[in-house]
């Protein structure tokens, strides 16, 4: 280790400086002086590289998920029972709070009610065509699952503007789905005429292979979900085969 | 208000003893704590006992931390620091030492260090590189002495600044310098050994 170089920093001096330095916060001479000898030095110089590259490897590390039940055991084992506290001060909670509660401290700001809007609609979504498939959300009522109390936490959190655009889209959500059952039970003349005309309108300038790839695949689609459904398929393909 | 004075409110209503701001506490600072100790044990399992332990510790003390006296957060990384040095101390003579020349690798093991540290891009294999990267800092992590591994793992992953990190190791800001180079140097020099093995 040479003591000194040219630039009058000694190795010491330059390893006190060294986790500032990697910080960026040196300036003026401090720091002319800092690179005059990290240039200089044959032991300092790769010394930095190396703790900068220990940092940059620490600093990925990512931070762990503690296990699910962490926080439940830990308030157990202090105030002796799990959040019954907070239930007591909250008497009912719904399923949203509930999760909502739960996701809080990794979401927080990012659950605004357009976004609890969202999930109760992605529900809705998967409500709708559970019950396309004979499956009735109610009869999961017990885990309070019910689109009414999805709804209910979800309007809790609502914006007003949110609430107007999201109602339209339900309205939509179930008359697209009430046309692809519609189409898939007709399935020669599918959708309204109307619809075709204006599909057909629309992409004039665009090949027409395009359009009944894209038909077809909807097609499937629906009959991919009417497959889950054995009665609805039953007539679709005894009138195929007739 | 800012993030230490919602703290400290939540600190006096729990030593007054309201339980849900003692809730509030825990699901503010459970993260922070089991990663603490996870990267410092390097088990899951000693990680999960230790924090919880740390919790109870903090639950028990809340009456002794000062708000004026400095952040929560330094208070609760002196806790956890002393419960993870015991629980060194205890864990030390039942356990084999691992040699420090012991090559550091990742359970799939074909691709060089360099190539893994430096491909990062956007192709399929980039996240679990990326994984076994991180694994094998983990790994090289527990191979430091505690008192390199816990300077390390408060600045940056905890990014404490120097004088909280001096505070909860009690010791001056200049140890608390030297020690983070030497670990993140010793850190390097791990991987880049193990790349030298590997290839
Ligand atoms: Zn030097």
């Amino acid at each position: 280790m040479s003591e000194e170089s040219q630039s009058g920093m000694q190795c010491l001096d330059f390893d006190a400086l060294l986790s500032e330095a990697i910080d960026g916060t040196l300036s003026g001479a401090e720091l002319e002086q800092f690179e005059a000898h990290r240039k200089a030095c044959a032991s300092c110089g790769p010394m930095f590289a190396e703790a900068q590259h220990g940092m940059k490897l620490l600093r990925g590390l990512a931070e762990v998920e503690p296990p699910a039940n962490f926080v439940h055991n830990v308030l157990t084992a202090t105030i002796g029972r799990a959040a019954t506290t907070v239930q007591a001060a909250r008497p009912r909670e719904s399923w949203w709070e509930r999760l909502r509660g739960g996701i809080r401290p990794a979401l927080g700001p990012v659950l605004q009610p357009k976004f609890a809007m969202s999930f109760a609609m992605a529900f809705f979504s998967i409500s709708l065509v559970l019950n396309l498939a004979g499956v009735k959300v109610a009869n999961l009522r017990h885990l309070d699952l019910s689109p009414n109390a999805i709804m209910r936490g979800a309007y809790e959190a609502q914006a007003r503007v949110v609430k107007y655009y999201e109602n339209i889209r339900f309205v939509y959500e179930i008359e697209s789905r009430v046309q692809e059952l519609k189409r898939a039970t007709t399935p020669e003349e599918s959708g309204p005429p109307a619809e075709k005309e204006k599909d057909r309108k629309d992409r004039s300038d665009k090949p027409d292979r395009k359009y009944q790839n894209y038909s077809r695949e909807r097609e499937a689609v629906t009959m991919a979900r009417l497959f889950d459904s054995p009665p609805l398929a039953d007539q679709v393909f005894a009138r195929r085969n007739s | 208000m800012d993030d230490n004075q919602v703290v400290a409110s939540l600190v006096r209503r729990c030593a007054a003893g309201d339980a849900v701001a003692w809730e509030e506490i825990v699901q503010r600072f459970n993260r922070r704590i089991y990663n603490i100790c996870y990267r410092f044990t390097g088990s899951q399992h000693d990680a999960e006992d230790l924090a919880q332990e740390v919790f109870i510790k903090i639950y028990r003390t809340l009456k002794s931390y000062d708000t004026d006296k400095g952040a929560f957060m330094t208070w609760v990384a002196t806790l956890t620091r002393n419960l993870l040095v015991d629980h060194f101390r205890k864990s030390k003579q039942d356990r084999v030492t691992d040699s420090m020349d012991e090559p550091i690798t990742a359970e799939q093991d074909s691709i060089s260090m360099a190539e893994r540290l430096e491909d990062v891009g956007p192709s399929p294999d980039a996240r679990l590189q990326a994984r076994e990267t991180q694994e094998m800092v983990h790994k090289a992590l527990q191979k430091l002495s505690p008192e390199l591994r816990e300077a390390v793992i408060l600045r940056d992953l905890q990014d404490m600044d120097y004088r909280e990190i001096a505070l909860a190791l009690k010791v001056p800001e200049g140890t608390v310098k030297s020690r983070i180079n030497r670990g993140r140097t010793e850190l390097a020099r791990l991987l880049s050994r193990t790349y030298r093995q590997v290839s």
